[in-house]
């Protein structure tokens, strides 16, 4: 039996990811905020199959400590239960955020959640990645376009703008699912990004404030059920073969932005490699 | 310039720690939360490349203080400047609240305070300026029901760090009373910056530039800042009505607030 493991488990996108893994027979692993929100999807869950096997843990992935912890117990686990293999690693918690504010390290959240929390759990994890030949799916999107790295400012502090923090975060999803194309795909491991389009989760919700929440709930109702996108995630797992591209859309290749290069991606990993103080390896 | 932060680990005091290591001053930070200090000391490591002292001291206990001080001499650190950010608030009606977090409230937003301000402008380095930024409220303009101790706190520290800077001016000492809105440091602020409505929404503050505004308003030795045309405006006008209407007022604008984001 194949792991998966899924952040953001709870709700949204990555439940519905969760119940395509169980359908489809892989062992789910997954870590939501908290432990209440945990026990209702497992009960979900177990109801989509009886021979499934569901793992959840409690972590607030905002702090680079709590998601440092959180991935040795996951690490012990795999080794464990799962021959130390780990086959799909769904990087796919984020947030929304209407104000700075910052995690105890002083990062702000939104690049916390969305970039530096995946970067940490896959550096952590990817042992077992390798040895299980896996895949990493991050949660990006189409707001990436248009979109630079702000590199003077990457945290927004002089002045925030909350949608441009946002895509930044997404923008930063794709330039690690490069890099790591880019070093490890020598070890048979590769890294997708999907844009799950337009889509009606509480992403935009939770902890905002006035247009953004309002825009967000007129925004969410044109949007697809979760279970659409969901689809792509099972898509890109089930190939036998690692899927070709990077980016995916609806289960097939999707263009994205020219920011997404190999200049940019390095400089990206660099920063968060000094942000997190860890050290990727592969190919350089 | 060597900077003391007191409630560094909380969300403005992370704030003021990254603008002071930015402006490449030296770093003090204390806070209650020993956990938290450990947080932002690697934050500020990992990201600028850098190192701040951190001492962990509860400010409302004589003894911890004490421990605090002889760390400070131990380490030869002369502050040259103190920005109390420690303080706290608990919401709700006076007699609905245990008399113990009252208590709590005066002993961190007042003792705590000054016996900090004492303790370090007693072991100053006289020759030199020396500047506090106290972190008062905009809650200090006005009396607020429902959250009375706290706001008369605020009004304490802000009626206070006027007249301490005329005390001082001739020594050199320049006081800043920082009067901020709402900040959206945690969970529980930002429920209660929604519950207000569009009055939490035009009141609360943009933290990420409100620091580097604050030092830079300290340095030019002004004592009172204000951040936010809309909060300057309403503390202006509010100094032209009688007190007993301005409470009447703000009593209907928290009760109504507190009853929808308290009982959630």
């Amino acid at each position: 039996m194949k792991t998966v493991l899924i952040t953001g488990a709870t709700s949204g996108i990555g439940l519905e990811v969760a119940k395509e893994c169980v359908k489809n027979g892989y062992r789910v692993i997954g870590i939501g905020r908290s432990i209440e929100k945990n026990n209702t999807a497992i009960n979900l869950l177990k109801e989509t199959s009886e021979f499934s096997e569901i793992k959840y843990y409690n972590a607030d992935l905002l702090e680079v400590e709590a998601v440092k912890s959180v991935a040795k117990e996951i690490a012990c686990f795999i080794e464990a239960e799962c021959n130390g293999q780990l086959y799909g690693l769904i990087n796919n918690a984020g947030c929304v955020r209407s104000w700075f504010q910052t995690n105890s390290s002083g990062y702000e959240h939104q690049f916390a959640l969305n970039h530096l929390a995946s970067v940490m759990l896959t550096h952590q994890l990817l042992p077992y990645l390798i040895k299980g030949a896996g895949r990493i799916i991050m949660t990006s999107s189409k707001s990436h376009k248009l979109m630079k790295i702000h590199w003077k400012d990457i945290m927004f502090e002089k002045g925030y703008r909350p949608l441009m923090v946002y895509k930044q975060s997404k923008l930063c999803n794709l330039l690690f699912a490069y890099v790591i194309n880019d070093r490890y795909i020598s070890q048979g491991i590769k890294a997708y990004a999907v844009d799950p389009g337009l889509v009606n989760t509480r992403i935009g919700l939770k902890n905002t404030k006035g247009l953004v929440n309002k825009v967000w709930n007129i925004r969410r109702k044109l949007g697809v059920s979760p279970s659409i996108p969901a689809k792509t995630y099972i898509w890109i797992l089930n190939q036998k073969d690692h899927p070709n591209s990077l980016y995916y859309f609806q289960s097939a290749p999707r263009k994205h932005s020219k920011e997404v290069n190999k200049n940019n991606s390095d400089r990206l990993l660099y920063l968060s490699e000094k942000l997190l103080n860890i050290k990727f390896g592969g190919k350089l | 310039m060597n900077v003391l932060i007191t409630g560094a680990s909380g969300g403005l005091g992370r704030a003021f720690v990254n603008e002071c290591v930015k402006r490449e001053d030296t770093v003090i930070a204390t806070d209650i939360n020993q956990h938290g200090l450990v947080g932002i000391q690697q934050g500020v490591e990992h990201r600028f490349g850098k190192q701040i002292y951190t001492y962990p001291c509860d400010i409302t206990s004589p003894a911890s203080m004490n421990s605090f001080m002889n760390y400070l001499l131990e380490k030869s650190l002369k502050v040259d400047m103190l920005l109390n950010v420690a303080g706290l608030d608990y919401e709700g009606s006076f007699m609905k609240r245990d008399f113990c977090e009252t208590n709590n409230i005066i002993q961190l937003n007042i003792l705590g305070t000054l016996r900090m301000t004492y303790e370090i402008l007693s072991t100053r380095d006289k020759t030199k300026p020396f500047y506090i930024i106290n972190v008062s409220s905009l809650a200090a303009e006005q009396p607020i029901p429902l959250k009375a101790t706290y706001a008369a706190s605020k009004r304490f520290l802000l009626d206070f760090s006027y007249a301490l800077a005329e005390e001082m001016k001739r020594e050199k000492v320049h006081v800043l009373a920082l009067c901020p809105g709402g900040l959206a440091t945690k969970d529980s602020v930002i429920k209660a910056i929604k519950a207000q409505g569009f009055f939490g929404k035009i009141t609360t503050c943009h933290m990420e530039t409100m620091v580097h505004r604050t030092i830079n308003q300290a340095l030019k030795g002004k004592r009172k800042y204000i951040p936010g045309f809309f909060n300057k405006f309403t503390t202006f006008f509010g100094k032209f009505l009688p007190i007993p209407l301005i409470t009447k007022i703000l009593y209907k604008r928290w009760f109504f607030a507190q009853s929808t984001w308290l009982d959630q």
